[in-house]
């Protein structure tokens, strides 16, 4: 079958950077077509696009790992490199709002009151829902660290029930948090408070969306018998990006909801 | 008539070899119903874990073993031809990497610090 002499894995070609590529020019060109002549046409196909190619692109990773067996130690290794600079790579991301915020509230400009909270500025009680979602994330930690040691001991309805209830505990978060947004006192406009505190929270509420959604692919490949119990990347990777948006949460709590008010 | 097919499959029965009790399955799809890797592995990644269950690299996964280079204990080079380039960093941290082709037959020597080189036939699993 295999005719090389390495346990690398050589690529088929593949059409999905190519889609992937078109996407992110339709993304980029139809953001400024959206804001400048009020059409969503190219926003709208790009995102169309996105979604298919991270569909088929990951759709078939799982077919040349799992079905087909190409995922050897040494290109699991490689994986684990690769998803570990990713996050590192957002872990930098993050920083840069953090240093925003830092940079503002540190030394707070005579145009803000000369204080932190700015004058003005109603902040949420950090020991209301905050801490609620606080205590959400880091239970959410907890179930997901059960699901995978379940995987390893090769207990299957442990797994599938701790890994729903991770799933779930992120949506409970994501739903409070819409709440606080909904129910806020200020706005992303009001100065640069709202603009640090919505854009560093809004950016890991994406997170913690594109988090969830990994999971629940996890869930769907863990019922479909994908994992076994030595070799389940696809879900370790889940985890780490999961107890990265955890750490977020820890800073962002701390630094915005905490010492900012 | 009874009696004697009774007598009978009770002397088949006693006579029976009973092979030794299947042992308790504690891992994989009898079990939790997680499969391991033993079920459930395939294609490259199948060859390789058994291979490396016989104790056998055949696709170089591992670090090349060390030998002395001299006469008596040449370094062994795997190769899935009759040639193969070599590279020989004669002392530790030189930067001018001396290259040569290895063939199949005798032990050759670098050309730089002389250390001896032998090509081996390297088995690839098809």
């Amino acid at each position: 079958m295999a005719h090389q002499a390495h346990a690398y894995h050589m690529v088929d070609p593949s059409p999905w950077p190519l889609t992937g590529a078109v996407a992110a020019l339709l993304l980029t060109s139809g953001l400024a077509i959206w804001f400048h002549f009020h059409s969503t046409i190219l926003l709208t196909l790009g995102l169309v696009l996105l979604l298919l190619t991270m569909y088929q692109w990951w759709r078939d990773i799982v077919r040349e790992g799992t079905f087909q067996g190409h995922h050897t130690p040494p290109v699991q290794k490689g994986l684990r490199f690769g998803m570990i600079l990713f996050i590192t790579s957002e872990v930098f991301f993050f920083l840069g709002f953090f240093w925003a915020f830092y940079h503002s509230s540190l030394a707070p400009t005579p145009e803000l009151g000369g204080c932190w909270p700015p004058t003005g500025i109603t902040t949420l009680d950090p020991f209301e829902v905050p801490l609620l979602n606080t205590a959400v994330l880091l239970a959410s930690g907890v179930t997901v660290t059960w699901a995978h040691h379940s995987i390893m001991e090769g207990e299957r309805k442990q797994a599938i029930h701790s890994l729903t209830l991770t799933i779930l505990l992120g949506f409970y978060f994501t739903f409070l948090q819409a709440m606080e947004y909904y129910e806020a006192p200020f706005t992303i406009a009001d100065g640069v408070y709202g603009a640090t505190f919505f854009v560093a929270t809004g950016f890991h509420g994406l997170h913690v969306i594109i988090g969830s959604t990994f999971l629940a692919v996890c869930l769907l490949r863990q019922i479909q018998y994908h994992f076994t119990s030595e070799h389940h990347f696809g879900f370790e990777a889940a985890a780490w990006y999961w107890h990265f948006v955890d750490v977020v949460w820890l800073f962002l709590y701390i630094s915005i909801y905490w010492w900012g008010s | 008539m009874a009696a004697r097919l009774l007598l009978r499959s009770a002397v088949r029965a006693a006579a029976t070899c009973r092979a030794a009790p299947v042992p308790a399955l504690t891992r994989g799809m009898a079990a939790g119903g997680i499969p391991t890797d033993e079920e459930q592995a395939t294609g490259m990644e199948k060859k390789i874990m058994d291979a490396m269950k016989e104790g056998k690299d055949p696709y170089s996964m591992l670090k090349p073993k060390s030998y002395a280079g001299s006469k008596a204990d040449p370094h062994l080079v795997p190769s899935i031809t009759n040639k193969r380039i070599v590279g020989c960093v004669c002392e530790e941290d030189n930067t001018a990497v001396i290259w040569f082709w290895l063939h199949e037959g005798e032990a050759q020597r670098c050309p730089s610090c002389g250390s001896h080189y032998k090509l081996v036939a390297h088995e690839l699993p098809h």
